[in-house]
Parts: structure tokens; C-alpha cells; sequence
């Protein structure tokens, strides 16, 4: 339960709310959802920040800056209309349920990675990098932003920003057996193309023992690979999550069940990828 | 040939329900109220040996502290149920042992929730841990006894042995079992599992209590049972029944949950000692883990058939977990049988027998369904074994072994209710044609054909298959419950009616307000209905047992004839004609030719002021001698992932005998929940605990929930039969269609791919381990 | 302390403490058409419009909705002056117990305007993902919702107030 003294700021600059997160007690309020859920210890004084101006969705030079008070309702809506950055479009879609995607702002779901998040999978597929302020701005991609600890340390996140890349063939799959439910896991696979081969490849997973992982190995099995004849057979034999088990599933179901997403993501990539081809053909001829 | 009644009659408190204009218990506030809190217990088995709640009484705004300290002990049974009630009294209102994690050990009463809530956590509980007994199948003979020197007795005559934990125990027979099974050429012995499940009513348990002016507690509650609760917190708490007015709310659904008489002794009591307005609301985790639920159960099938699928012997064994106390624990597993195995009526020999277990786990009670739904999930499929294996066509068989009308099991009077039960000759039946309407729109011998394991077409990872089953349900329980209602006229024409009837947002406000309409042919909107107000309508046992329609509508309808005779009376009167020749039509009385008629308004303004004054008024009560089942047929269509172990179901149709739905539109919707709740219960409703007995998934988000995105497409056939004894022509609809996905969807699993699901719910690993097994 | 807030087209002063969520500042200040299921966010009971937009208020700190526009049930339409979408609730059957009516009308209130009455069924399920009910099984919901479609939205309703009435 949050004290009943409980003292609110409405900053409305950045800066502000830098200065005013020093203050002992002190915390960052966005959508609010998980505040309240987590009932936090400790907290005196909660920072609106609504009036900070960080709830847009702009594209400069190749890439989307998504201010970290957007919710992802708006991401979702941005994504159908723009018909760009259709991964995390998707996966957001699919998260929690109408009212709280109003709610849920993606600065609010990246500080507090709840276990269950479909942020992050995307995220780090789509190798997004996050601008935080803190003395002064810094930038960290997504997976370094949890793994060095920044996550831990008091800062204002200004925005997340994501390459718009091409020839990036890329998917998510959110594993739940409601649709309104606590995935999981949640996986996503981003393929990037160049001429008739495989140049990069991220498969990310979410909900495991260690918040996520991304599975090296198997994209290396597909980097450089021709696109006619990828080698999935040799790439699902590296994707290996380490899960808890809980009441409902055992560790090892859901790891069988993890590859057996894996492999529906990558063929159903694959089928893309063949797709485009024939197109491609389809125009030519 | 009805005007107002199998019509789809909007509901008559609709607009106002969805205009947020209606108040339930919660939404009641009051000047000086008092806020109540409870302290539940984290261990599943401990006594309590000491309670100091010295640092909360000194807290300011803390009132009341209520314990096992400071009230009197007096026994009851939560239960909710008539007197003498058929469940043992095995608690108080605050108990010195703890029985389950979650069972109530004190309530605090402040000034507001915060202060209430603040309170439980400085107040100091020392206890003993016990060891728990957290295994039902073990409970017949472990060492822990639950109730131990506790006094718990039972009301009525029947076995209760609380130094075995046995909380009930029953046994009917039929022929001679033993000797049939064993002459029986083929034999078949198989144990099925059905889990723990909450009611899930989207309000949370309630009460408001206050004193009215001259001194007399009023209680206003979520509850399924006014008049129950008057006499129970009566009894609890030492207040007479006339010091004491229970005043029922609209309800936000209660599926059975809301018959236990839990939150209201405790509110009351507050306000009894401060003499001051008192509310208790319980959290949602709090109605999951501290409330009812349905109970586990384990039913062992033996059945003795022949080669050419006739079944000669079936012996059904239930073992139901009961829980800390022995709520609905008898009845529950009596009506596992009753309603039930009279279905396959030609069985020449039938046995049940049924225990009742305690355990140190959350208490069961009554649930949609009531022990039907867990005795179907049983019964459906070994009736799709036999036929599989005597390659006998499932619905032929249905349609030669079921009861038909004319015809009795002697079933139902071997098995009542904590009594012998009641003689019974079927009256009505669609059955029949509810098969072959369902067996129609599912397309089953297509799809029976197409799918199939050994079809060639379903090899692959995903597979398909259709499964159907048959049930039974009751209406009412005869010759124990009873209904009322009074009626009066009013001077433009319109009639108050009053019942005790309970309409939990089922509609039997407007159920009943049709009957009225139908019988004195007037619009349902010159019905004014007033329901579940001890003070102001009449008797009713309340909402349980599928009673609602048949029942308080049966004395709805009496009352309404006996009303229509004073004005055929009074009207024949006006017009100067005998009684023979004078009709009720159209809200006047009107001379058989047609040539001279008074209306309503003025036959009611005649009887107030002209002569012979007196009050158009009436009040009529019924018992049922019996309790009509009605009948469904359902099928369903899935699609099952072997590699993930994800049932998807495709398809839903349930072909269902209501008799004659008095509100079509309220028929086919509690028809569309209860298959909805009942597809839930397959798929994945249950409880996990702790290895200390504590509920971990004690949230909608963690117990799960099915949203619209999550149901496949449901067809509610409603197929019309003539029930003699129910109001024109109606049985009952609220839980028989919960019975029907368990054994649906566990034939379809095997019309896919070959393997028996013995364990429910479908949860994708135990999916898996069928297909490994 | 006492704050502004513009509910239902209304600025009215509540007392709201900084703690509190907007579902307990709306109900403790006789809003009581905004119902509670679970406090969780999980039953979608409580929904109300935050600027036009469906939210669980038990979610909602009533300190952050400042400038925002709150809209209950009763914002949407009255007993007195009903909206299509009310209407066609109860049509279909797909009021029972009406706990959950309050949420969900909000929630397909929502719909209509998103998808200017042209909602697919994926726009409808979609949208009503945040809304339990256990009465219906959702499938005269689900028509209501088609239904009220069908039929225009009427202009916005100007709700009158709402009356907190003991007994």
C-alpha cells in the first residue's frame, strides 16, 4: 500500500524530474499500472511524467524515437497506420488487454520488466538502444540496459529508439493459453536479408529464468546461410532456454514448447522470405 | 398461443442494470459506517493459542475486534440450506483451529478499510501447526482428524463419522451389481479426476448491515438465500429472526457461491455490539481462497456390458474432497448419482457409493452443476468407451438407453437429499429430438467420418475430432423446497407482485413477472415486481437446486389465478353476468359475446370504493412432488496440437430440453454461460497449492479467464417439451449445461487421436501425457 | 485533499486522497456505477473513458488524471436517455447479473467510435479482452455489440447527475 502522505511532482521538464528523482523516496510514475501491483516499500514521492513531453512517436533519419511515456495502444495505432515497426506493432497488440495497453507506456514497461513482458523480445530483436538521462543523456542498447544494471539505477528514460532496417524479416509469438493471461514466454526472430543469403539473425526469448536470452548460436547456424536452404534443424538444436518451473508448467514443457515456437516462427519466416521471392519473380516476369 | 410467456421478453431491470443505475451491496454507503476486515489463516491446520490484539484496539479508529475470545460458541453449518439443514455442523463463526489456509481467524471493524486493514497486521495470533492433511484419497486413513472433539454432529439422520474425516457418506442400489458384473462378458474399470474450481462471479462477497430506526438489524448482502441468512444469523448470533430483515440487492451472479452464508453473521455482529452501520467486502483473493468452491472429486466407474454394447451392471464410486467443513458435502454427492445415473434408466443394476472426505483444503459447496458435472465427466465417457468398443453407434445408443417419458428409475427415490428421495415417472422429454437437432447442426456423421484416428486425413500434428455426450439435471428438490408469492391490485390496473424468489441476474424477476402477465393477460410492465426482502415478500428457499422458474414460478402462477378469479368475480359482478360467462382478456374482464366489458382500473377502483369493498389481493405457496429433469444433448468439435498440447475447440452446439423457456432470450443465455463455465472447467480451471495447502493462483489473471477473444463459436438449440407440473410447461435451464464439455471434449480428444483424458482440466501437459501414454 | 476533476462533462471537486485510486476516489465520491471485481486490472468492471479511451480505474492514481476528461457509465448514456449501445445490451440478452455491464459498455462503447461503427469481429473480441463476464459466455454480448453497429451512434449524451440514493 502506497503512504497515505504520499507527496506528488508534476515536473515538466526532463531535467526536472532528474533532479527531483534524487530526492530520497522518490519514483518515477508513468501509466501507473505497475505501481500499483507491485505496491512498491519505501516510496514518498511519486513523478508524474505526463507533462514531460515524451509521448511521441517521431522518425528521423531511419529511425523511430518512441518517447517513453507512449503507450502501447498508440504504438500499436502508429504501427497499423504508418505500417512500420510492425514487430513490436504486433507483439504489443497481443499484451495484457485494451484498457491497460492505454495505460502501459513503454518507459514505464522497460524500467520495470515484469517476467511476463512482450516488450523486450521485440525490442532486442529489432536491436533497439535506449536514451536515458541521468547527470546527462546515455545511450545503452535494450539488452545492455538490464544486463550492465542501469535498469537498477535512478534515471529518466527519453525515448527508445529503433533502426527502421531493411530487408528485416522478423516475427513474434507470445505463448498463453487465454488470450488475457501472463504469457509464458514470449519469443521473436528478426532475419536480415542481404542479396540470397541470411546477414544477421536475432531470436530472442522472454519469460525465461534469466528474463531473457538471446540464442547466439543459433544465429550464427543461420548467419551467411543461403536463404533456398536454411539449416533450421541446425538452428532449433541451439535454442535451449533455461525456465523456472511453476505450478501450472514444468521447465521442461516449456522448453519443448519454446523450440516448438521457435520452429513454427522460423518456418513461418522462411514461408515469408520464399513468398517475397516469388513476388519478386511474379513482377519480373 | 402464449402472449407473454416463450417470448423474449427484455429484462425488466436491463436498462437500468446497464446505465450503472442499479445499486449492489457494495454500492450501499452509509454515514458512520464501520469497515470490517479478516484476518485469515497462512496455515492450513494450527490452533490458535493465543490472540493479542492489544496493539490494534489501541489504534485509533479500531472499534471491534471479534474472535473465538469473545463470542459465544455456537455450531452451524455455512451450508446456506433449509432446516434441518442435510450439511453437519462442523463450525463457528470464529474457530480456535484452523482448518485451511485462508479460514477466518478474527475480524476487526475501524473507521475506514485502511484502518481495518492496518489493524490485522499488529494483532499477534500464536499458534500450534498441526500437521495438514492435504491429500483427499488419503484421508480415510491418516492420522490427522480435522475434527477432532469438536462436537460437529449432523442435524438429520444420516452417517457422519468426523473421527474417519468422513463429512458424509452414501450408498444406493438397484438390482444386484456383484453377480451382473460378473457374468457380464466384457468389463471395464476406469478412475476419472475433476479438480477444485471458484464461482468466479464477477462481484465479490458483500455485506452491509446497519439498524433502522426502531432498533432492528437490517441486512443487505450478495446473497442466493435471504430467508436462509435470517435464520442462520438468527441462530449465529444470538438476534431474533423478528429483530431481523434481510434485504437482497442486485446480485452480480452467484452460480452457488453465494449461498453460503459467510460474510453476513460477521457484519452483522459488528453492528449488533456497536450499533453501528457495518460493511464487509471481500477482496477477489479473498472470495478465492476464503469462500467456496466447487469440490475435487475422484468417480470410479465399473460397468458390465455385452458384445453388443448392452450394459448389464454400472457401479459408480465417488470420493469428493469436502474441505475443512462439510458444506453441501452430503447433498453434492448424492445428486452425483441422482441426477445422473437415472439417465441410462434400462441399467438393470446399478450401484453408488460415496464418501465425503475432510481435508485441510479450501471448503467446497454448491456449484453450477452440484455434483452432476463431475459424475458426467465419468459417466460421458465411459458410455463412448463401451460403444467404441462394441462398435455401437453412440447416438443410437443414447437414444435406446436413455429415460423416456411414462418412465421411472427407482433411482430417484433410493438417492435424495440427506433423505430418501422421491418417486418419480419422467413427464416430459425432447431428448430425442435434441440429439437429433444436435447431431444435425454439429455435422457429426461427416465430421464423425472425416476426423476419426485412424483417418488418413488426420495424421498430422494438428488433429480434429468430434465427441458428444447426454445429460440430466433436476428442477427443484421435491418435497423439501418451497416457494411463495402474494399479489394485490392496484386501483390503475397494475398488481404488485412480491416473492421471495432471488434473482441473482439470472432474470427470474422478469421470469416471473411474464408467468403473472400470461396467467391475467396483461403487459409485464403492469407487473411490479419486489423481490427477496424478508420483511416484505413471502417465503423461499431461494436461489438453488435449478428451483427458480419451476418452482417460485408454479406459485407465481397459483397466485396470479387465484387474483384473476377475485376479478372474473368482481367483473362478472359490474357487468351483471354470472361468472360463467365472463373471460380475463386484454387487461379487462369481458363478457363471453363479446358485448360488455370493465377494465382492470376499473374492477380494482370498483373493489376500493364502490361495494362490497375489499382488496383484490392473493398468496399462494408450492412444494413440487417432483423434480422434472431436463435433458441436452452436446457436441463439440476440437483440434488438438499434439506437439504443444493445446486443445482449440472448433465448435460448440447444445441441443437442450427446458421444457417451455418461459424468456427465450434468458433460456439460451444461461444455456450460452453455463457452457462457457463449462468449457473453462475443461480446459483449465483448477487450484494449485503450496506444499503447505495454500492456493497460489488466487487471481483472475493467475486462475484464468476465458474472454470473447477465447470462445468458439456456440449454437443453443432450445428444443421445446410440455412439463405438466412446471408453469406453462416449464423445467429448468441454470446448470444442466455445465455438465456437458467435460465428457464432450474428452471423447473428441479420443475421436482425434485415440487417447483417453482421465484428468481433468486439459491442460496442455497432461494433454501431452495422455498422447505419451 | 480536493481536486478538479471533469467527470462526465461535469467539473466537480473530489476528495481524493494521494494514495487512492480513481476507481476508490470515483466510488467513495458516489460514483458507484463504476463497479469493482478484483482491484487488479484483470476483470475490466471498473473501466471508465480517460479522454475518450477505456481504462481500469482501479489502475489509475486519481492524482495523475489531471486535465483529463473521466467518463463513467452513466457519461455514455442514462436510464432516462439511453445509448444505442444500452439499448442494444439488453436487447440481446447480454445484461445478466449486470455487474460487468458497466465495464463492458464502456469497453464497446469504445469500439463503435474506434472503428466508426464498422467494428470486424476481430475489432469486437479485441476490444472487449480487458471485460469478464461469467453470466453470458459472451455470446449475446458479442451480438449486442454487432447489433448496436448496425444502428448509428447517436450524438454524445449529455448525462444527468448521478444520484447516490440510500435506502
Amino acid at each position: 500500500m502506497l503512504p497515505e502522505n504520499l507527496e506528488w511532482k508534476f515536473p515538466s521538464s526532463a531535467e526536472e524530474a532528474v533532479e527531483l528523482l534524487r530526492r530520497p523516496g522518490a519514483m518515477l510514475h508513468g501509466g501507473g499500472t505497475r505501481i500499483l501491483k507491485t505496491n512498491p516499500k519505501g516510496v514518498k514521492l511519486l513523478i508524474d511524467v505526463g507533462a514531460l513531453g515524451l509521448g511521441y512517436i517521431n522518425y528521423i533519419d531511419n529511425a523511430f524515437y518512441i518517447g517513453s511515456d507512449v503507450t502501447f495502444s498508440e504504438i500499436v495505432k502508429y504501427s497499423k497506420k504508418e505500417n512500420k515497426i510492425a514487430l513490436l506493432g504486433e507483439a504489443l497488440s497481443n499484451a495484457a488487454s485494451t484498457p491497460l495497453r492505454n495505460r502501459i507506456t513503454i518507459g514505464g514497461s522497460l524500467k520495470d520488466f515484469p517476467i511476463w513482458s512482450s516488450l523486450y523480445a521485440p525490442l532486442i530483436a529489432l536491436k533497439a538502444r535506449v536514451e536515458i538521462l541521468k547527470d546527462k543523456p546515455e545511450i545503452y542498447s535494450v539488452e545492455d540496459y538490464v544486463l550492465k544494471g542501469v535498469i537498477k539505477t535512478k534515471h529518466v528514460i527519453r525515448h527508445v529508439i529503433i533502426d527502421d532496417e531493411e530487408n528485416l524479416i522478423c516475427g513474434v509469438k507470445r505463448f498463453s493459453v487465454l488470450r488475457f493471461e501472463y504469457p509464458v514466454f514470449t519469443i521473436a526472430a528478426a532475419l536480415k536479408i542481404n542479396g540470397q543469403t541470411i546477414k544477421d539473425a536475432r531470436l530472442v526469448i522472454t519469460g525465461v529464468k534469466k528474463r531473457f536470452k538471446r540464442f547466439i548460436k543459433a544465429e550464427n547456424a543461420l548467419k551467411g546461410q543461403p536463404l533456398g536452404d536454411l539449416p533450421l534443424e541446425g538452428a532449433l538444436r541451439h535454442i535451449n532456454p533455461v525456465f523456472i518451473p511453476d505450478y501450472k508448467f514444468s521447465a521442461r514443457y516449456k522448453e519443448s514448447t519454446a523450440r516448438v515456437y521457435f520452429s513454427d516462427l522460423l518456418n513461418e519466416l522462411t514461408e515469408q522470405i520464399k513468398g517475397d521471392d516469388e513476388n519478386e519473380d511474379s513482377v519480373q516476369h | 398461443m402464449y402472449k407473454y410467456v416463450n417470448k423474449p421478453v427484455e429484462k425488466i431491470d436491463g436498462l437500468a442494470l446497464v446505465t450503472g443505475e442499479e445499486k449492489y451491496t457494495d454500492d450501499f454507503i452509509y454515514k458512520d459506517m464501520l469497515h470490517v476486515a479478516i484476518l485469515h489463516s497462512g496455515y492450513a491446520h494450527a490452533k490458535i493459542e493465543e490472540i493479542d490484539d492489544t496493539e490494534a484496539l489501541k489504534m485509533p479508529g479500531v472499534v471491534e475486534v471479534l474472535s473465538y475470545k469473545n463470542i459465544n460458541r455456537i455450531l452451524y453449518t455455512t451450508a446456506g440450506q433449509g432446516y434441518p439443514e442435510p450439511s453437519p455442523y462442523d463450525t463457528c463463526l470464529f474457530n480456535d483451529v484452523m482448518r485451511f489456509v485462508g479460514d477466518n481467524i478474527l475480524a476487526v471493524a475501524a473507521e475506514t478499510k485502511e484502518i481495518a486493514e492496518k489493524a490485522l497486521s499488529k494483532i499477534k495470533v500464536k499458534f500450534t501447526v498441526l500437521e495438514p492433511l492435504l491429500n483427499f484419497e488419503d484421508a480415510e486413513t491418516s492420522e490427522v482428524i480435522i475434527h477432532n472433539g469438536d462436537n460437529s454432529h449432523a442435524m438429520i439422520p444420516v452417517y457422519y463419522d468426523p473421527s474417519q474425516n468422513l463429512a458424509a457418506k452414501v450408498e444406493a442400489s438397484v438390482g444386484d451389481f456383484e453377480g451382473a458384473y460378473m457374468d457380464s462378458p466384457k468389463k471395464l474399470d476406469c478412475t476419472f479426476y475433476t479438480s477444485y474450481a471458484s464461482h468466479c462471479a464477477i462481484e465479490p462477497h458483500a455485506a452491509v448491515t446497519f439498524l433502522d430506526r426502531r432498533g432492528r438489524l437490517i441486512i443487505c448482502s450478495t446473497t442466493q438465500v435471504p430467508f436462509h441468512v435470517r435464520r442462520i444469523v438468527s441462530a449465529v448470533c444470538e438476534i431474533p429472526i423478528a429483530k431481523i430483515r434481510v434485504i437482497k440487492p442486485r446480485i452480480g451472479g452467484g452460480f452457488g457461491g453465494k449461498q453460503e452464508v459467510l460474510l453476513e453473521p460477521v457484519a452483522a455482529l459488528v453492528t449488533w455490539r456497536t450499533k453501528r452501520p457495518a460493511k464487509l467486502t471481500y477482496s477477489r483473493k479473498e472470495v478465492f481462497r476464503s469462500t467456496r468452491t466447487r469440490h475435487q472429486y475422484r468417480t470410479t466407474f465399473k460397468a458390465g456390458y455385452s458384445e453388443d454394447g448392452s450394459i448389464n451392471a454400472l457401479h459408480l464410486d465417488a470420493l469428493e474432497n469436502s474441505g475443512a467443513y462439510g458444506s453441501h458435502a452430503l447433498t453434492v454427492l448424492s445428486n452425483a448419482g441422482s441426477k445422473t445415473l437415472p439417465l441410462l434408466n434400462k441399467i438393470q443394476n446399478l450401484k453408488f457409493t460415496g464418501k465425503g472426505v475432510y481435508t485441510n483444503l479450501p471448503t467446497g459447496g454448491a456449484y453450477r452443476g452440484y455434483g452432476a458435472t463431475e459424475a458426467y465427466f465419468g459417466l460421458g465417457q465411459i458410455i463412448d468407451m463401451i460403444c467404441e468398443e462394441t462398435k455401437t453407434d453412440i447416438i443410437e445408443f443414447y437414444k435406446k438407453w436413455t429415460i423416456k417419458p411414462g418412465e421411472t428409475s427407482p433411482i430417484f427415490q433410493a438417492l435424495g437429499e440427506g433423505k430418501a428421495g422421491v418417486a418419480m415417472t419422467i413427464g416430459s422429454s425432447s431428448l430425442e429430438e435434441c440429439i437429433s437437432l444436435g447431431l444435425k447442426e454439429s455435422g457429426w456423421y461427416e465430421k464423425r467420418k472425416l476426423y476419426g484416428k485412424d483417418s488418413p486425413l488426420n495424421q498430422g500434428r494438428f488433429r480434429r475430432g468430434i465427441g458428444m455426450s447426454v445429460m440430466m439435471q433436476g428442477s427443484a428438490i421435491p418435497e423439501i423446497d418451497m416457494a411463495s408469492a402474494y399479489m394485490k391490485m392496484n386501483d390503475d390496473g397494475s398488481f404488485n407482485l412480491l416473492v421471495g424468489a432471488t434473482d441473482l441476474g439470472t432474470g427470474s424477476d422478469t421470469v416471473l413477472s411474464q408467468i403473472a402477465s400470461e396467467v391475467l393477460d396483461t403487459p409485464v410492465e403492469q407487473i411490479i415486481v419486489n423481490s427477496s426482502d424478508t420483511d416484505h415478500t413471502p417465503f423461499d428457499t431461494g436461489a438453488y437446486a435449478s428451483s427458480t422458474t419451476y418452482l417460485s414460478g408454479q406459485a407465481v402462477k397459483k397466485c396470479a389465478e387465484e387474483i384473476k378469479r377475485q376479478i372474473l368475480k368482481t367483473g362478472a359482478a359490474m357487468l351483471h353476468l354470472g361468472e360463467e360467462s365472463v373471460e380475463v382478456k386484454n387487461s379487462s374482464v369481458t363478457s363471453k359475446d363479446g358485448l360488455s366489458g370493465v377494465s382492470f382500473e376499473e374492477i380494482c377502483r370498483y373493489s376500493f370504493y364502490e361495494k362490497d369493498q375489499f382488496q383484490i389481493q392473493a398468496t399462494a405457496s408450492h412444494v413440487s412432488p417432483k423434480s422434472p429433469p431436463p435433458f441436452a444433448a452436446h457436441f463439440a468439435e476440437i483440434e488438438v496440437d499434439t506437439l504443444t498440447g493445446i486443445i482449440k475447440v472448433l465448435n460448440y452446439a447444445a441441443a437442450v430440453d427446458c421444457g417451455v423457456p418461459i424468456n427465450t432470450t434468458l433460456a439460451e443465455g444461461q444455456a450460452e454461460g453455463a457452457i462457457v463455465n463449462g468449457l473453462a472447467y475443461a480446459i483449465f480451471e483448477d487450484f494449485y497449492f503450496s506444499e503447505k495447502g495454500k492456493l497460489l493462483n488466487d487471481t483472475f489473471g493467475k486462475y484464468g479467464f476465458m474472454t470473447a477473444s477465447d470462445i468458439p463459436p456456440i449454437k443453443v438449440i432450445l428444443v421445446k417439451s410440455f412439463e405438466e407440473t412446471g408453469p406453462f410447461g416449464a423445467k429448468s435451464i441454470s446448470e444442466i449445461n455445465i455438465n456437458g464439455a467435460l465428457p464432450s471434449l474428452a471423447n473428441a480428444f479420443y475421436n482425434a487421436t485415440g487417447k483417453r483424458l482421465l484428468r481433468a482440466p486439459f491442460t496442455p501437459e497432461k494433454v501431452l501425457w495422455a498422447l505419451e501414454n | 485533499m480536493k481536486i478538479p476533476f471533469n467527470i462526465n462533462s461535469r467539473i466537480k471537486e473530489l476528495e481524493v486522497k494521494p494514495n487512492e485510486t480513481l476507481l476508490s476516489a470515483l466510488r467513495n465520491n458516489g460514483y458507484t456505477e463504476v463497479k469493482c471485481g478484483c482491484s487488479e486490472g484483470e476483470c475490466g468492471a471498473c473501466l471508465v473513458l480517460m479522454d475518450e479511451k477505456p481504462v481500469n480505474s482501479c489502475q489509475v492514481l486519481a492524482m495523475s488524471v489531471r486535465d483529463k476528461k473521466v467518463k463513467t457509465v452513466k457519461g455514455i448514456g442514462t436510464l432516462y436517455l439511453p445509448h444505442q449501445i444500452q439499448k442494444a445490451f439488453v436487447k440481446a440478452g447480454a445484461d445478466q447479473c449486470g455487474f460487468c455491464s458497466p465495464g463492458m459498455i464502456i469497453a464497446s462503447y469504445s469500439i463503435l467510435k474506434e472503428t466508426e461503427n464498422k467494428p470486424t469481429k476481430e475489432d469486437i473480441t479485441r476490444g472487449l479482452d480487458g471485460n469478464l463476464c461469467r453470466c453470458t459466455g459472451y455470446v449475446k454480448i458479442l451480438e449486442a455489440v454487432e447489433n448496436a453497429a448496425k444502428t448509428s451512434l447517436t450524438e454524445e449524451t449529455k448525462a444527468p447527475e448521478a444520484v447516490c440514493t440510500n435506502m
